[in-house]
């Protein structure tokens, strides 16, 4: 008995295996446990028995049956679950991934540092007055920097910016002190294009006026970008520069990042990349923007965002950003 | 500019601890930029004095001789050397067998069959000269056998210092500047320069300076008997390295002074010159420059004039007639200061940007022209003993220039500095520069030198940038802003800039580009487009600022359409319109012509989508006529919010779009970005959602020959409480399936509410004359 009953058993354990179809399994299970099943024969059989065979096998029947059924039970759930495949699942498709222009990708990464330092983001015009861009910021008449080949100007009076600083005179007129600006922003000198120049770049401009603000503050800003940008320490110079809106004025340099600082064609083989300049605010743009120099002092900065993004991605020619040449900026997937 | 350190190593006393190789990394760091050090006369070595005993004809050529030469050994050693100015005692560099020349061993080795032991040189085989017209000519009293570098100064290092760094540094233009400036960052004591004073006990010159304003100082000397006009060597080497080439004594000596002070001079053949004065040009006049070349004058450009006649272009370049011959025996001296800006101006106008105006244009010192004439004369003096002086040292000097005071009080130097710096080391780095410096109880009485007052040292700030970097810029720490907690107001253009152009990358996976501010003109000519805004000045293409952003970026367009099929991309920047900036967001959708439909209908489900989510709004399109002749007049709309103008949706006119590329179709987007800031976000105002379910309705209606925006404008003016929602959920052919929601938020619908909507609804759309199906 003992062995018909795990006859029965395996043979399910069989049939079961290589069912997939839901109506196979509803077949198989009025044939095991069903009216006319072996299991159900076997169990009306079991009243003729003798009561010791009743009592040796009666437990034994029932616990079979019990189990056939729970087989059954499981592999009905089994085929519940299961979703039909009727499709290739290895089947893999490429994603169409949009891009923003690399300088956008750092202009918001260094906003969004100043702006954890209390900085606000600003913006002015592209075309600009003479006054913003050179009078106010304490560019003479008769300076260089005002020279026909360095500045678009146009047939309307105005000028495209040549620098972002024309920001620092509008945030003092529309702010006052204390201040704490940056303004990200377009810029045009009247260059010709190569590898390394550009007639329209971005600028990053910064302003900072209280009482007592000094060198070491300055400083401190521009390390804490440069390092938070490059997610790393790297190597920073700064020395004296010239431009007549601070004083003192400093140029801030950073380890060319193509060439590791050995020289190569897009540091001049310097191996120092000019990033920043920078310095604390003269005394005649304060003025200019109607604050008082002997109660207030400032620093100002301006950071080449063009450059910056260059360096940061290794883009080792210019022309590139102006470009728009999606096989080239769909890299900027961000 | 290139600097000799050997030259700077004369002006500085006890400079032997000076590293000179790399002092220059600290010089970037305390004055200006460098961008090179190089070590030259290194490439060569075994180079002797050498004479020459003997000189025979080489057999076997035609140019070359054999030579016995002395250098120092015992016996006299053959060379052969095809250098035409061998002759018996002259005295020259010979190169030993085993020494180098440019890296490589030289020889024993014969010459035609002749044995040639080493080799004799010319200077620009030993690169200490360009002169390769024969061997060198040594002095005689040169010792045979003995090194060359222990007579001539050519193991050197030569510095490249960066221009543009030293733009607001006039004293910086020489190399005595530049000592000084080591001086102060070495803390060594700068020599005095060994001038010779002059007797003014003869007549003076007849110089007339017109323009006081251009012209601020004209110093002039006659000096006669220049016999001797032949350069020594060791300052031919230091011209060689420092990028000039020499000439002749008279000419090399005033370049000699312009590199060494920073004075440019300029030296006339004593026989031309009458009397000189200094006035600007005739318009319109031509003046021939000592180069050959006829320039054009104008009235604004400076000029020196001898005797009525046009004698030099001031500050700038002398002219052919006054040019010094080989025969010249006497000069004239010009050392003059003149205004920057009419000599940069007039540089600028001329196309001619020399040695001498580049240094004018940084306002040079006046005080520096009779030092330069004292100094020019010692040194000439050496090479020449007789020279005559034949005038004054004729001096217009109308305006004297004083050395400035400037109080700069310790109060302000700490706020800047960030630190007390003691008295005396404030005292010590201005001296060193050159500054007289007194110290009071809170304050510094500084004097500013000359040199420093014509530019760069005007107010006490700068005093304080020149104590800061010579104290060193890195032994600030840098020290974190403390500022209040003030709310501020906050322009919010970047952020919304930056959200737009993310959503449109990020969920339409569009492609940002930038651009330029102008149109690209070849561009609009091929699309016989005819552009009027605002000019760029003296541009001739590429000139037009743009008023149509989509429009300009179809360069970009055109480009893609070589790589790709279809494209979307944007930019968000500035236009030029009414002659005002304008931000514009500028969206193109590129592809096929026959996904015009596609194309269009995304343009507008990408606007929309951006009005809704940034600004909670919704827009409406209305038909426009356009007046852009090179867009679509059929198919462009006008963008409305809250019945106001915010931007346009067009296609580019079928013509032009297949110039750009065969078979493609462009539509174009343009919001009005400063209109989109300014607009206010919707407020979101909660509402209950009802408790009770909802019933949805699908409506099939003809549309017949209407258009979509005619049954929207159906579907507007019909009223029922019931209505929650509806929309436009299919199109099949000219058939629309419009779908209703209906509830309640007080009951469940029975079936007459819904049997009442329907009836009121069908009989609505049918008196409008349409056909529907439920």
């Amino acid at each position: 008995m003992e062995e018909k009953l795990t006859k029965i058993k395996e043979s399910l354990i069989k049939e079961l295996d290589g069912v997939n179809k839901e109506a196979d399994l509803l077949n198989i299970k009025s044939m095991y446990v069903g009216k006319k099943s072996e299991i159900q024969e076997i169990l009306a059989s079991l009243k003729d028995m003798s009561v010791d065979d009743k009592r040796k096998y009666g437990s034994l029947i029932n616990n079979t049956k019990k189990e056939l059924e729970e087989l059954i039970n499981n592999k009905l759930e089994e085929l519940e679950n299961k979703v039909d495949i009727s499709f290739d699942d290895t089947l893999n498709y490429d994603v169409n991934v949009g891009s923003l222009h690399p300088v956008t990708i750092v202009a918001k990464e260094v906003t969004d540092i100043l702006k954890r330092m209390g900085f606000t983001v600003v913006s002015g015009p592209e075309m600009e007055s003479e006054y913003y861009n050179f009078e106010a910021l304490n560019i003479p008449k008769d300076h260089p920097a005002r020279d026909m080949q360095d500045t678009y100007y146009l047939d309307n009076g105005m000028l495209l910016r040549t620098q972002t600083s024309d920001n620092q005179i509008h945030a003092m007129e529309n702010y006052g002190a204390p201040l704490r600006i940056c303004a990200p922003g377009r810029t045009f000198r009247n260059e010709d294009l190569d590898a390394n120049h550009e007639n329209t770049f971005f600028q990053i401009e910064g302003m900072v006026i209280d009482k007592g603000v000094s060198i070491e503050n300055l400083m401190y800003v521009m390390q804490s970008v440069l390092s938070e940008v490059f997610k790393s320490d790297i190597k920073v110079r700064l020395r004296p520069g010239f431009f007549p809106f601070t004083e003192p004025s400093y140029e801030m340099d950073i380890s060319c990042v193509i060439c590791g600082g050995k020289g190569c064609p897009t540091c001049k083989n310097a191996g120092w990349i000019e990033l920043i300049g920078c310095g604390m605010v003269h005394p005649n743009v304060l003025r200019a923007g109607g604050i008082d120099p002997d109660v207030y002092t400032g620093f100002a900065f301006g950071i080449g965002l063009t450059r910056l993004a260059m360096m940061k991605y290794k883009i080792n020619d210019i022309r590139y950003l102006n470009s728009g040449d999606i096989r080239y900026l769909k890299q900027f997937n961000i | 500019m290139l600097i000799s350190c050997n030259k700077l190593k004369s002006y500085i006393k006890d400079n032997g601890d000076i590293d000179w190789l790399n002092i220059w990394n600290t010089f970037t760091i305390r004055t200006a930029e460098v961008e090179s050090v190089k070590e030259v006369g290194n490439t060569f070595d075994n180079v002797v004095v050498a004479e020459i005993l003997e000189c025979e004809e080489h057999p076997d050529s035609d140019h070359m001789h054999v030579l016995k030469v002395d250098c120092g050994e015992k016996e006299p050693i053959q060379v052969v050397c095809g250098a035409p100015n061998v002759r018996v005692g002259l005295k020259t560099a010979y190169v030993k067998v085993g020494g180098h020349i440019d890296g490589m061993e030289i020889k024993a080795r014969p010459l035609r069959g002749i044995l040639s032991n080493g080799m004799c040189c010319s200077g620009r085989e030993l690169a200490i000269s360009d002169n390769h017209d024969g061997i060198m000519e040594l002095p005689e009293d040169f010792i045979n056998g003995k090194d060359i570098k222990e007579y001539l100064p050519i193991d050197d290092i030569i510095v490249e210092i960066d221009n543009k760094s030293l733009t607001n540094r006039p004293d910086l233009w020489g190399h005595y500047g530049i000592a000084r400036e080591i001086c102060a960052i070495t803390k060594h004591e700068l020599l005095p320069l060994e001038l010779e004073e002059i007797e003014n006990n003869k007549k003076d010159l007849d110089i007339v300076i017109k323009n006081n304003d251009l012209c601020y100082r004209y110093t002039g000397l006659k000096i006669e008997n220049i016999l001797n006009n032949k350069t020594p060597l060791d300052m031919q080497i230091f011209l060689y390295y420092v990028g000039m080439r020499s000439i002749s004594l008279i000419v090399d000596l005033t370049n000699y002074l312009m590199l060494e002070l920073g004075q440019p001079m300029h030296a006339f053949d004593a026989r031309v010159v009458k009397n000189i004065e200094v006035g600007l040009a005739n318009e319109g006049d031509t003046y021939t420059t000592l180069d050959g070349v006829e320039r054009k004058l104008s009235n604004d450009i400076l000029m020196i004039k001898n005797g009525d006649k046009y004698f030099g272009i001031a500050g700038v370049m002398g002219g052919m007639d006054s040019e010094i011959l080989p025969d010249t025996t006497g000069v004239f001296l010009e050392s003059a200061t003149f205004n920057a800006g009419v000599i940069r101006r007039g540089a600028v106008k001329l196309g001619l940007r020399t040695e001498a105006s580049s240094r004018y244009e940084k306002s040079l010192d006046p005080n520096m022209t009779d030092i330069a004439i004292k100094r020019l004369v010692y040194l000439l003096r050496k090479e020449n003993p007789n020279i005559e002086i034949v005038s004054n040292m004729t001096d217009v000097y109308p305006k004297k220039l004083e050395e400035e005071e400037i109080v700069l009080d310790k109060e302000t130097l700490k706020i800047y500095m960030g630190i007390d710096m003691p008295d005396n080391d404030v005292k010590e780095i201005l001296e060193l520069l050159g500054f007289k410096v007194e110290v009071l109880d809170k304050e510094y009485k500084v004097i500013v030198p000359t040199y420093r007052c014509t530019k760069d040292i005007k107010i006490k700030q700068d005093l304080i940038e020149e104590i800061a970097r010579i104290y060193g810029l890195e032994k600030f720490s840098p020290k974190p802003l403390k500022l209040d907690l003030i709310s501020v107001e906050h322009e919010n253009i970047f952020n919304q800039e930056y959200d737009v152009k993310k959503i449109l990358a990020n969920k339409f996976d569009m492609h940002e580009v930038h651009s330029y501010m102008w149109y690209d003109t070849a561009l609009l000519k091929e699309l016989g487009l005819d552009k009027d805004n605002v000019k760029l000045l003296g541009k001739d293409v590429n000139n037009i600022l743009r008023d149509d952003m989509s429009l300009s970026l179809m360069n970009i367009v055109r480009e893609n359409f070589k790589n790709y099929n279809s494209f979307e991309i944007f930019e968000i920047g500035t236009i030029i319109f009414n002659n005002e900036n304008k931000r514009v967001l500028s969206i193109i959708l590129a592809g096929e012509d026959k996904e015009l439909e596609a194309l269009y209908n995304r343009a507008k489900m990408v606007v929309k989508y951006v009005f809704k989510v940034y600004k909670n709004k919704d827009i409406a399109f209305k038909d426009n006529i356009n007046e852009k002749k090179y867009y679509d007049s059929n198919l462009g709309k006008l963008i409305y919010v809250d019945d106001k103008k915010v931007g346009e949706l067009n296609v580019l006119n079928k013509r032009l779009a297949s110039k750009i590329a065969k078979k493609k179709m462009i539509v174009t987007l343009d919001i009005d970005f400063d209109l989109f800031v300014e607009l206010n976000k919707e407020e979101i105002i909660s509402q209950e959602v009802s408790k009770y379910p909802t019933v949805s309705l699908d409506y099939t209606i003809k549309i017949d020959k209407k258009k979509y925006q005619d049954l929207e404008d159906m579907l507007k003016d019909f009223r029922s409480n019931l209505i929650k929602s509806y929309e436009l959920v299919g199109v099949f052919k000219d058939k629309y399936t419009i779908r209703y929601v209906l509830g309640s938020n007080n009951k469940t619908l029975e079936q007459k509410d819904i049997q009442t909507f329907k009836d009121r609804f069908m009989s609505y759309i049918k008196d409008n004359g349409l056909m529907i199906e439920e």
